[in-house]
């Protein structure tokens, strides 16, 4: 007797703590009675009824979190522009939910589950290997996502809402610029340098198409792992094979030691990278004359501070007027995008409000329904609506390095799509 | 024959830079017995803190690399008055567990403080190079070397010839022992965290120059240092140094000729090369090269 | 923590016949009724976002059972567990998704699978003594990679690949329905999952007390006396290992299917730790401890990420206000955890939770205390 005393207590524990975690969850989604079109939606998972609240499972910390941080701010800034504006449709605020995935799958898994049913879709989920293991869940669960990566793999994805021209177009794009400009002739040996990761794989895509389609062969092509220290060995082998041109896909660290490791060598082809190679700092680093020299870099969009461009005229102007918390520098490419990004969902999200249903369902089918999206030239126009007919931005812009210049850069052309790039297509 | 000299120069550099990190390792392990997996830790703050006096507060590169030491050498002293002290006597896997668990503390620290965008150290070095008998020689890789030997010979000249040295080498044989010679073993293991946290700094510093290479990434370098630390031997100074050049000349090649010569072994073998050597080594030499086995006692 | 499932509910009502000293006493009764009623409760009552982390705590107890046996009863340290846990995730992939075998099957022949590795590993690993030992296994790990990485017919390469393997044993854990009730993904792997938590806690409790393990303590407490009273030292090493790498690919195998997708990056060295930190808190050699580690060790981040709004200098966003983030916070915790454990409490949450359970029942003195619930560490 005296001993089923505290198994009694440890019984009630059990089911006191049972019931505390029942109130801390399972709040019903989707309920039966869907407002019908055009009336007022009805609240619902993420809705109730004044505030939308969105989803953002990003890396906020870990290697990653030089990506995840400005690019939520850029989420952040539209939702305060638009929020001070009334908000969707004039009259719905919207709220911010994070969840740090680390860029840790199991960690994003949690993260969703915990999300879902207290926001009405993901306005931003963060990485290729995060979205591939939610991808599942996502889509049994019909919910809306916005993949925060240039992967070409989710165009042709009913719930996902990717924004900006895949990696695989800024590649195409960024050689046939080279092969108009520089590289004219075609005598010109072109090489590639790829981290050895699906980012890099995807830029890797891209060119293979590139030289399909422009018809060149890549004379050299190397990878690295990020973490690597020394490059000697891959700048060699691309040096050896006499590389006028190099694509180079990686992330800021490794490619100051890359560019570093070429410039000592006396190894000074064109470089050609994709956008994640750059930060600001590389502009201020000893490599500054010789990447003003030799180094270009491709993404999307006009210039930070061209204000001839409506879109940029705003972003800056919204930037001024709600600055993030955490600075985020001027033209740092992450955070138009997250601005791109979170203008995309509005766009869905008002055509779920004109059908009159926020519920899971409802934005799944506003997105089929909500046709092309413009970004007022921030970068290109995205066709959504039934997955066959979705059409990604073409366009890329390209950047010559100059320290003195907005984020150390300077545009050379921007927002073109090449003839290439408008063939693409995505499976 | 050019390329493979370049090879072997980057290479001796790379090792030079594991050199230090695995002569951390060795210092710790004689001390206490065990491996501080935390060693890759201070060298990232080592890096950060260099970095914090050039860019952060503008003092001159030779103050900043001064500072680094020193503050590095003051926390490897703290860790071990404030955690490992209490863990005397304990098993060898708890100790190893607490020094992981100091890693993911400073590897949190860093980026907490400095955030996790890259950074330029701002060396006096850059890219400059010197040209040698037809080959390239980056300044900061021959400084890199010029740093690693004269911090291994203060090192061995220490360890050698100093009071404490002796002490060093008594308490690495036998603790109990050397406490009943009347050496403070306390005073030891705190001077070989110290020891350990300078040669941390350096090697945090020799990694950080160049072009927006300051990251919390430098961390990473620990894994690398391990088998240069296993391969010479957990007990041996020198075996660590020269492990830490086997293995970084053996990383090089593998990256200049793999590709080409031997590609069936998959992409980027040069980043598991140095645990392929030192498991073949081990499998010939379970104590590494110079290590002493350790004497069962029942 | 508002979990139900804190302690592992030993076997679901339906399984073999239980061994008697786990219904020996009265209070054992109801411990064994208040942990099955859980088991069986806690999926209707508790959130998608609480299984999933359960879930996951459960994959890791399965792992951590077998690490246990390995580093907590023998004494031998490996950070190779991840290498392992990856081997079963694709074995998965092989026998159940692109084999399209049946549940039990894939899961036993990832386990097969692990054991035989690790068999094979074993004898060339176990020849290294100590901290060589540590190091060597690390190794295994970066080995592991190189080739999950560029076995890319198996794997997928970096990209990494589906996992969807045929999830039906009598029901289907994908899409279970009984009578009118249908359960959801979530509701059904949860039962699956803690049911073979249940199965492989037995199986390592019973292993524990018999003579094999009072061999492997004696391998861990005193290896030459152990060889002098007749222990094969290398045979009963090798055996542990086998049998804590079959535990590891069997939760990796639990881990893919349960999470669909798995790329090469998943299993570094940080799993490995996550994995040691699990038994240090759960108390290293003791029967249920891997159970109360995995429970605590993969709750506590998501506990403090709930409440961390009202954590003062705590950010919980991009741009908040705060000195530190939340995941510093808890990669500060998780290591101030470890370091903590081994200073104040070596013998983890086990010994924790049987003082608090001995002050409570001293509150009710009684003189004829018997010991037949406790678990020998």
């Amino acid at each position: 007797m005296r001993r089923s005393r505290f198994a009694r207590l440890a019984a009630a524990a059990v089911l006191v703590a049972s019931l505390g975690a029942a109130g801390c969850g399972r709040d019903d989604d989707d309920n039966g009675d869907k407002a019908g079109t055009g009336g007022e939606p009805t609240a619902t998972a993420g809705f109730d009824g004044t505030t939308i609240s969105l989803g953002v499972l990003t890396p906020l910390s870990g290697p990653v979190a030089v990506i995840g941080q400005p690019l939520t701010a850029g989420n952040q800034v539209w939702f305060d522009k638009l929020n001070a504006a009334g908000g969707v449709a004039g009259k719905y605020k919207v709220k911010l939910v994070q969840r740090d995935t680390r860029y840790d799958a199991p960690t994003a898994v949690q993260g969703y589950n915990r999300l879902k049913d207290e926001t009405a879709a993901f306005v931003q989920i963060l990485g290729t290997p995060i979205i591939q293991a939610l991808l599942p869940q996502i889509t049994r669960d019909g919910t809306v996502a916005g993949p925060a990566t240039l992967d070409s793999e989710w165009v042709r994805q009913p719930n996902l809402t990717p924004v900006g021209g895949p990696y695989q177009i800024q590649a195409v794009n960024a050689m046939d610029y080279y092969l108009r400009t520089e590289g004219q002739g075609g005598s010109k040996k072109i090489c590639g340098m790829f981290q050895d990761d699906p980012y890099g794989e995807a830029g890797a895509e891209g060119i293979a198409f590139a030289e399909k389609e422009l018809g060149f062969k890549l004379a050299a092509s190397v990878k690295f792992r990020q973490g690597d220290k020394d490059f000697t060995g891959q700048v060699t082998q691309l040096k050896n094979a006499g590389c006028d041109a190099v694509w180079l896909t990686g992330l800021p660290t490794e490619a100051g030691t890359i560019l570093g490791t070429a410039a000592q060598g006396k190894f000074s082809p064109r470089w050609i990278a994709q956008s994640p190679v750059w930060v600001q700092a590389l502009s201020q680093s000893p490599l500054k004359d010789y990447l003003e020299a030799r180094f270009w870099v491709v993404s999307e969009g006009p210039a930070w501070g061209d204000e001839t461009v409506p879109g940029m005229k705003e972003l800056i102007a919204a930037k001024a007027e709600y600055p993030p918390k955490r600075t985020v520098a001027d033209g740092d490419l992450y955070f138009t995008f997250g601005y791109n990004q979170a203008r995309a969902m509005t766009a869905v999200l008002e055509k779920a409000v004109e059908n009159g249903d926020l519920s899971h369902e409802g934005i799944l089918k506003a997105v089929q329904e909500v046709g092309t999206i413009s970004f007022d030239g921030l970068g290109g126009d995205y066709e959504y609506g039934p997955i066959e007919e979705r059409n990604p931005s073409r366009t890329s812009s390209m950047f010559a390095v100059k320290a003195s210049g907005p984020f150390g850069l300077e545009p050379l052309e921007t927002n073109f799509a090449s003839d290439a790039a408008e063939k693409y297509t995505f499976e | 024959m050019t390329d493979f000299l370049q090879f072997v120069f980057a290479g001796s550099a790379l090792g030079a830079r594991y050199a230090l990190v695995a002569l951390g390792f060795v210092v710790i392990y004689r001390a206490t017995g065990v491996i501080n997996f935390a060693q890759g830790g201070l060298v990232a703050l080592g890096a950060y803190i260099a970095y914090h006096f050039t860019d952060r507060i503008g003092a001159p590169f030779v103050i900043a690399v001064l500072a680094a030491v020193a503050a590095c050498a003051i926390v490897g002293v703290l860790i071990q008055r404030v955690v490992l002290a209490r863990m005397v006597g304990q098993p060898a896997f708890a100790v190893i567990m607490i020094t992981i668990g100091l890693l993911f503390v400073i590897e949190q620290l860093i980026p907490t403080l400095w955030g996790y965008n890259s950074h330029n150290l701002g060396d006096p070095w850059g890219i400059k190079t010197v040209d040698l008998a037809g080959l390239t020689l980056a300044e900061r890789d021959l400084w890199t070397l010029a740093i690693a030997a004269m911090a291994l010979g203060g090192f061995f000249a220490f360890f050698r010839l100093s009071r404490y040295g002796l002490a060093m080498r008594a308490v690495a044989i036998d603790q109990e022992a050397a406490l009943a010679q009347g050496i403070s073993v306390g005073a030891v293991v705190a001077v070989s965290w110290a020891i350990s946290g300078m040669v941390a700094a350096l090697a945090g510093v020799t990694l950080s120059t160049g072009a927006t290479a300051v990251s919390p990434t430098i961390s990473f370098i620990a894994l690398a240092a391990f088998p240069a630390m296993i391969l010479g031997g957990l007990d041996s100074p020198g075996g660590a140094v020269i492990g830490g050049l086997l293995i970084g000349i053996t990383q090089t090649l593998t990256a200049g000729y793999q590709p080409e010569h031997a590609a069936w072994l998959g992409d980027n073998f040069h980043v598991v090369m140095p645990y392929v050597v030192m498991i073949v080594i081990l499998m010939v030499r379970p104590y590494g090269l110079f290590g002493v086995p350790e004497v069962d006692r029942a | 923590m508002s979990t139900p499932a804190v302690t592992d509910p030993p076997a679901p009502a339906r399984s073999a016949p239980l061994p008697p000293r786990l219904l020996r006493t009265r209070t054992s009764r109801v411990w064994a009724l208040v942990l099955v009623g859980a088991y069986v409760l806690a999926p209707l009552t508790v959130s998608d976002f609480w299984l999933s982390v359960l879930a996951y705590a459960g994959i890791a107890a399965i792992g951590a059972f077998g690490l246990n046996l390995l580093t907590g009863y023998a004494g031998q340290v490996s950070l190779g567990h991840a290498a392992f846990i990856g081997v079963g995730a694709y074995a998965a992939g092989w026998l159940g998704a692109d084999e399209g075998l049946p549940l039990p099957l894939w899961l036993l022949g990832a386990a097969l699978i692990g054991g035989v590795l690790g068999a094979v590993v074993g004898p060339f690993a176990l020849r290294l003594r100590g901290q060589y030992l540590v190091v060597v296994t690390l190794g295994l790990v970066f080995l592991a990679e190189h080739v999950f990485r560029n076995w890319r017919g198996l794997t997928g390469g970096n990209s990494g690949r589906a996992i969807d393997p045929p999830a039906s044993f009598g029901v289907d854990f994908n899409d279970f329905s009984l009578g009118g009730f249908a359960a959801s993904r979530a509701q059904s792997w949860f039962w699956l999952i803690w049911a073979l938590v249940a199965v492989v806690a037995l199986i390592a409790a019973n292993l524990a007390r018999s003579r094999a393990g009072r061999a492997l303590q004696a391998i861990r407490d005193r290896d030459l006396a152990a060889e002098l009273t007749g222990v094969d030292i290398a045979r009963t090493k090798v055996a542990v290992f086998a049998l804590s790498s079959a535990l590891a690919a069997l939760a990796g195998a639990l881990l893919g299917a349960y999470q669909e997708f798995v790329s090469p990056s998943e299993w570094n060295l940080v799993l490995s730790i996550q994995y040691i930190a699990i038994i240090i808190v759960g108390g290293l050699g003791s029967v249920y401890g891997p159970v109360l580690g995995a429970v605590f060790v993969g709750s506590m981040p998501r506990v403090i990420e709930e409440y961390s709004s009202s954590i003062p200098g705590v950010s919980s966003g991009a741009g908040d206000d705060g000195v530190i983030t939340v995941f510093a916070l808890n990669q500060v915790l998780f290591g101030v955890l470890i370091i903590g454990f081994l200073i104040a409490e070596p013998r983890g949450l086990t010994a924790l939770a049987r003082r608090v359970a001995a002050r409570v029942n001293r509150s009710s003195a009684t003189p004829a205390r018997t010991t037949d619930n406790e678990e020998e560490t």
